[in-house]
């Protein structure tokens, strides 16, 4: 398990470009539907409590691990996730800043982006859509997030206040 | 800003970063520049969010290789290792422990769970505001719209894996952004 555990984690680590927000939905397709380690109301709500503790929401993946191997597992997975891409960016960051005006960094980030914003916002939508049937009342406190980190400068964490209140009240 | 000093020794940079996990509810991002950039003075503005903007671009957590380039920077491998353990050593305990006590009351409690799955809800929709806010500025090209919208399809609707799909997108990308269009 531990092993299976490291494998995908490190794959998915290289695959990670843009963060946590980029693979959510990979990781939910993985865990959720592929390996049935979670249920789909098990796994969004070790993604609630990635994103109100304190920390890089990339901690999921321990709470993942912690789930199926304890914390063994949690460590693992964290590690797993971290070190592919932590390696890649120890050694980007010379060539990164070699190339600094060159075309190509350019065309590279330029190419980038728009695959980056496509991966977050189906990150967003996939987790908000736990099941088959999206619920309309995840939609609405989804919907409402978004307007607000888009319009406002609020921390972010009254926001996830806001969330649990009408979750409480509507779920 | 000519009164930059980089952390003297490893134990500085350990407790800097670890100062910055123990703070960051609701984001690292702007505990990090926070730490670095206003209290401590580690590094200018620019140079943060230069090294940000390299962050992002790789895979991984951007605030975790922050501390993989920052501490690589000012003392080569050993700085990688001890400003990225501080970074995760509070946060890791704290977010399992969060875990062990939800788990432990959600189970006979559905009022509980149904607060945690607004929770969820609402960092969803955090989600979906950083990708319109990333989104605005490329927002006008029809090319990068046209991206945008296939790797919605393929990865929120037809649920492909992230495996295929990226390999094929950053190469139809880069196709077009050599060619102009992006």
């Amino acid at each position: 398990m531990l092993l299976e555990i490291a494998a995908y984690f490190c794959v998915l680590s290289i695959f990670s470009v843009g963060g946590l927000p980029s693979v959510m939905p990979e990781m939910q397709r993985y865990v959720v539907e592929v390996k049935a380690w979670m249920s789909p109301a098990e796994f969004m709500q070790a993604f609630a409590v990635g994103q109100a503790a304190p920390g890089p929401n990339m901690l999921i993946v321990s709470l993942v691990g912690w789930h199926l191997a304890g914390l063994a597992g949690a460590l693992v997975a964290l590690f797993a996730m971290c070190g592919p891409a932590a390696v890649l960016a120890w050694w980007a960051s010379g060539l990164w800043d070699r190339f600094k005006d060159t075309p190509w960094r350019q065309a590279i980030q330029r190419a980038i982006a728009p695959i980056v914003v496509g991966m977050i916002l189906s990150g967003g939508v996939v987790i908000a859509t736990p099941d088959a049937t999206p619920d309309w009342r995840l939609w609405l406190i989804a919907g409402a997030t978004a307007a607000g980190a888009v319009l406002t400068k609020v921390n972010p964490l009254w926001f996830l206040a806001a969330g649990g209140l009408l979750g409480g009240a509507l779920l | 800003m000519s009164d930059v000093t980089p952390p003297r020794n490893l134990s500085e940079l350990f407790i800097g970063f670890l100062a910055i996990g123990a703070r960051s509810f609701g984001g690292v991002m702007p505990w990090a520049y926070r730490v670095m950039v206003e209290e401590r003075r580690w590094l200018s503005a620019e140079d943060f969010t230069e090294t940000i903007g390299l962050c992002q671009f790789l895979p991984g957590p951007n605030v975790g290789n922050a501390s993989i380039v920052l501490g690589k920077r000012w003392f080569g491998l050993a700085g990688s290792l001890v400003a990225f353990l501080g970074l995760f050593a509070l946060p890791f305990v704290w977010v399992l422990t969060l875990f062990a006590f939800y788990a432990d009351f959600a189970a006979g409690n559905p009022a509980l769970r149904a607060v945690v799955t607004g929770v969820g809800a609402a960092g969803a929709g955090m989600f979906i505001g950083t990708a319109i806010k990333l989104g605005r500025p490329i927002a006008g090209n029809p090319a990068a719209l046209a991206i945008i919208a296939a790797c919605f399809l393929c990865i929120a609707v037809g649920r492909l894996s992230l495996v295929i799909v990226l390999p094929v997108a950053l190469g139809l990308s880069l196709l077009l952004a050599r060619r102009g269009w992006l």
